[in-house]
């Protein structure tokens, strides 16, 4: 019985090469999204699970708020690891990654190579994660000072060979012995370091519970509760934490803090929720976002019902062909069940040949989808068991999803009445088939929707007053490589023609440059009351002109005051906080450092208007200026239409004065959209998907129309003798899908604009969503669907009428 | 073999009731062949529909082999025609994507007979009709009278106590339509049950007895010497 399905199945599809082609073509198009979906989604669900003790290990989390502004962090103070370790059975170890002090030169040869994957860590580092280890000792590799751990490619980079055990690697001119060679770390790590350097060669100023600075892993031991762990964090603080804050801060308790508005806490993070549930300051790299996992799966289930709406429409569409066989099946005795699973087997062969294209066409486009998406998958991921189980049962459930409606309808016809040829077409069903197509259609068009204001909120981000200058701002990296020669190279390369000004500063306005956050007190005895944390950076004369920045009141740090080491320029939301009513002339103090608990004042010199130096997703917080040299970038203002050879001009300046160090530059504005990056991707991501849903929806409706024109072959025919013009005709035939387009956009409209409404929320600075969006993207639908229309329409119109009435 | 009595059946549309089957009551025997003739309309072929179990009847009573059928729901009034009626159709019917062959195996299918036993009937019957040397073509190759030729095939195949042909040589030429008389009386002979719609007189006198109908009545039933 199944061979004579599947043999009548087959001859279906054969002769009807249109329908079936709209069918797979759909079908396939759905599914090789739903599978380049699958393997993004399984990919980052796979995150860090490469642990074996996955499920134990655990990141502790700093929440603090200090004076006006609360902080998510995802490091915390260097002695937290070891104290949990020695007041609490349930931490079995704990392991420590500093990875914020910046790159290290490192020796190749006679060049010097920047490496940025580096890491100071624990001992402790191979117990707690699973790194397998090529060649050396795991427990020891990391317990003496001046030795270094790295992966098998880095091995392979310097030394032409894996066998590097014993060898030495010179970094920041120091050597080190490589003590371990351990296989590359798997992408799907939150953290993906090549060097691993021992804690004790890292200068910090270690045992202050009140500087966060350490990504700290705990691994807790089996059957331990992390939340009813968590607990004891309430202890740690009242024990080590108010001694070292009593110090510096007038308080009798931690109640005092607390009563303040100020706020301390710690949390575990299971890591295996890092990479996508954590977007926290200090991340070790940027993390993905669960809700890009949730939109995509939503998506891609979309466009696969969109397919399988197809499917249904057709079918059903055409029931009135496969009437007359389901009459003598059901004549000669077949029961409806027989065939529900018919029609059932039918689909169901369709879908496994529209899967197996849907593999093939996936396996073309997954180069272009990983350059989208900035993934490395590979088609052979599809072998990983969940998937294959995936693909197995895709079918059968698309199947049974896209041919039971069409199964139900067909199996349920009266044998008596189709054999007679009464059957009035398959139109008795055209309101759930209007229906559909409706669904198809808001699908769409709320993905259109959606891709013009993502594209919109880009381009606002990207042309939106930031309160500084972002074009055609070149910064040349690592300039502390030049050493002594800074300031020569400096003003050499502001000498060079089409170069406006210069500065050196390790703070940028973009998030990949420097940070320092530090506590600033109104008064010379620090108190809860009269203190706030802000960013305080350290920069150049020439720093607001090289930048745009603009002054608001008081002045510029001048070399013709002497004392300008001791003043500060704040922004205008410092200037807020701090609440003078003319702050220029007013003086605020902090820390000389955390142990000595001195003070040192300065004295506001001006202040600058706002400027976003974080993401637009960030309100603008309190900033403060201060002159000194941090020499982490040299930037330049250039005003020149020949950038190209100004550039090679620097380089030869940077090789003379900084000979055999990697010269790297960028400018100001790309710096500036990878702080967007994220936002791109799913940008691109959504236009393909869009238009993906919006052929299929065509597609459906194409084969929809084409019916209709098959159907209405007479009456067309009839109406053209009667004198009905070919735009009569196609206006006939278009003007009932026009109608389902425009219910479709009324539909759209409100999900669409709660949905992107939300996104929005995630963005301090943002557009409004205009009308004008709205109208676009219906337009965009329906001139869509008449073109497709049109296609089928005008061939129905033009066709000769008395041919046409001969095929009744 | 059949007993029908009061059977009626009414189509009703919002405001229109049509009385297709007004109080019809006649027997069948057990190896009758017997001719339903009438205008267009009379409700032949509502009878047939009623008799071959396509269609339920709204009132009267209907013993088909012993049973009362009349309120038999969908399921099982298909498991008593796949086992005992055979159709035979004016336009045929046979299922354009599948070969001679495998449009007469279709009924055995249904009845769940084994492969070899399938083979075996479906050669034989298509022995018998003489369109053996045709079993691999599609029905649109063949000619009309071929055609119906492989409808009685089919028709047979399950070896029916009762085959229902609906005007049987309607689409055919003279000499095509005797040929498919010929086989139904010679299967009526071999001991079938066979009840006929039909136009023409000539076809009628095959059987053994005519009941002519009107407006949905028997109005006269002759037996034929």
């Amino acid at each position: 019985m199944l061979s004579n399905y599947i043999k009548i199945a087959w001859r279906n599809l054969v002769k009807n090469k249109t329908f079936s082609l709209i069918n797979i073509i759909g079908l396939a198009t759905g599914l090789a999204c739903f599978i380049l979906i699958s393997l993004y989604v399984v990919d980052e669900l796979s995150y860090d699970r490469y642990n074996v003790n996955a499920d134990r290990i655990f990141r502790i989390n700093s929440d603090l708020k200090f004076g006006s502004i609360e902080s998510k962090y995802a490091v915390t103070s260097d002695p937290m690891g070891a104290t949990l370790k020695k007041d609490y059975p349930q931490v079995e170890e704990f392991v420590r990654i500093y990875s914020s002090g910046g790159g290290k030169l490192v020796k190749k040869g006679n060049e010097y190579l920047k490496e940025e994957r580096i890491a100071h860590v624990d001992s402790t580092l191979f117990s707690v994660f699973t790194l397998p280890v090529i060649e050396g000792d795991p427990q020891q590799a990391l317990t003496e000072p001046n030795s270094v751990v790295i992966t098998a490619s880095t091995a392979i980079k310097y030394f032409g060979t894996t066998n590097a055990l014993g060898k030495v690697i010179e970094a920041n001119k120091t050597p080190f012995k490589v003590t371990a060679v351990i296989k590359d770390i798997p992408h799907n790590s939150h953290f993906n370091f090549d060097f691993f350097f021992p804690m004790q060669n890292l200068d910090y100023g270690f045992g202050t519970f009140l500087s966060h600075n350490f990504h700290t892993y705990v691994l807790l031991k089996e059957g331990t509760d992390h939340k009813a762990f968590e607990k004891n964090f309430a202890q740690v603080i009242q024990k080590y934490i108010f001694p070292q804050a009593k110090q510096i801060m007038q308080i009798n308790s931690m109640d005092d803090f607390y009563k303040a508005g100020n706020k301390i806490d710690y949390s575990l993070m299971p890591l295996t929720d890092i990479h996508l549930r954590s977007d926290r300051v200090a991340e070790i790299a940027p993390n993905s976002n669960i809700q890009y996992i949730y939109i995509f799966s939503a998506v891609a289930l979309f466009i696969l019902l969109l397919a399988c709406i197809n499917f249904m429409n057709l079918s059903t569409a055409r029931s009135s062909r496969r009437a007359k066989e389901v009459g003598i099946r059901k004549v000669l005795g077949t029961e409806r069940k027989g065939l529900i699973g018919q029609f059932l087997t039918e689909s169901i062969l369709t879908v496994i040949i529209s899967t197996s294209i849907a593999i093939v066409i996936a396996w073309l486009v997954l180069p272009y989808f990983n350059d989208v998406a900035a993934k490395t998958l590979s088609i052979k991921d599809l072998l990983n068991t969940r998937i294959l189980v995936w693909l197995v049962m895709l079918p059968i459930i698309v199947g049974v999803i896209s041919g039971s409606y069409p199964a139900f309808f067909l199996s349920g016809f009266q044998p008596v009445v189709v054999l007679k040829g009464k059957l009035s077409g398959g139109m008795k069903s055209s309101s759930l088939r209007s229906g559909l197509v409706v669904f198809q259609f808001v699908t769409s068009i709320v993905l259109i929707i959606g891709t013009i204001i993502v594209y919109c909120q880009l381009n606002y981000i990207q042309t939106k007053k930031l309160g500084f200058d972002k074009e055609q701002v070149l910064i040349v990296d690592g300039a502390g490589s030049l050493q002594k020669n800074i300031d020569v190279f400096k003003n050499d390369v502001s000498n060079m023609p089409g170069v406006v000004s210069a500065t050196v500063s390790g703070f940028l306005p973009v998030s990949s440059s420097w940070r320092n956050e530090r506590t600033i007190s109104t008064e010379t005895v620090m108190s809860v009351q009269n203190s706030f944390s802000t960013q305080t950076w350290g920069v150049e004369h020439d720093y607001f002109k090289t930048l745009g920045i603009q002054l608001k009141e008081g002045r510029n740090f001048s070399k013709e005051f002497g004392t300008d080491s001791n003043a500060v320029i704040i922004n205008e939301t410092a200037a807020k906080i701090l609440g003078y009513k003319n702050p220029i002339g007013q003086k605020i103090y902090t820390l000389k450092d955390l142990q000595s608990g001195v003070m040192i004042s300065y004295t506001i010199i001006g202040v600058v208007k706002n400027f976003h130096y974080q993401s637009l997703r960030q309100n603008i917080g309190p900033l403060c200026l201060f002159l000194a040299k941090t020499d982490g970038y040299a930037a330049f203002k250039v005003k020149t239409s020949s950038v190209k050879s100004l550039i090679a001009q620097v380089e030869t300046k940077w090789k003379a004065l900084a000979p055999g160090m990697p010269f790297s530059y960028r400018f100001l504005d790309g710096a500036f959209d990878e702080m967007y990056r994220s936002e791109q991707h799913i940008g691109k991501i959504a236009i393909i998907f869009a238009l993906l849903a919006i052929v299929i929806a065509c597609l459906g409706l194409f084969g929809l129309v084409a019916y209709s024109a098959e159907q209405r072959t007479k009456e067309i025919g009839i109406r053209k003798v009667l004198g009905a013009s070919a735009a009569n005709i196609i206006a006939m035939l278009s003007k009932d899908f026009l109608k389902l387009v425009l219910i479709a956009s009324l539909i759209a409209f409100p999900i669409a604009w709660y949905a992107m409404n939300k996104w929005l929320q995630d963005f301090v600075y943002r557009i409004e969503i205009g009308w004008w969006v709205f109208v676009l993207a219906g337009l965009t639908a329906l001139v869509i669907a008449l073109v497709t229309l049109s296609f089928q329409s005008v061939k129905a119109a033009l066709a000769n009428p008395v041919k046409s009435l001969r095929t009744e | 073999m059949i007993k029908i009595s009061n059977l009626e059946k009414i189509y009703r549309t919002e405001d229109v009731e049509t009385v297709a089957l007004n109080k019809v009551s006649f027997d069948v025997k057990e190896g009758e062949f017997v001719a339903i003739m009438g205008p267009s309309g009379c409700g032949k072929s509502t009878l047939l529909n009623i008799l071959g179990l396509l269609d339920d009847p709204d009132g009267g009573s209907f013993v088909f082999a012993g049973q009362e059928v009349a309120h038999y729901n969908e399921r099982k009034r298909a498991g008593l025609r796949k086992q005992h009626i055979g159709f035979v159709f004016q336009s045929f019917n046979l299922i354009d994507e599948l070969t001679v062959y495998e449009n007469v195996e279709l009924p055995l299918l249904y009845l769940k007979v084994g492969a070899d036993e399938r083979k075996k009937r479906v050669e034989e019957v298509l022995e018998k009709m003489q369109i053996m040397h045709r079993k691999n073509h599609f029905p649109q190759q063949l000619s009309g009278g071929q055609q119906q030729r492989v409808a009685v095939a089919r028709a047979v195949v399950n070896r029916p106590r009762l085959i229902l042909a609906d005007e049987p040589t309607g689409n055919l030429d003279s000499i095509n339509g005797n040929e498919v008389m010929q086989m139904l009386t010679e299967l009526n002979d071999a001991g079938t049950t066979v009840i006929m719609v039909t136009h023409s007189e000539h076809d009628a006198r095959y059987s053994h007895r005519i009941v002519r109908m009107l407006d949905g009545q028997v109005v006269l039933e002759n037996v034929m010497i």
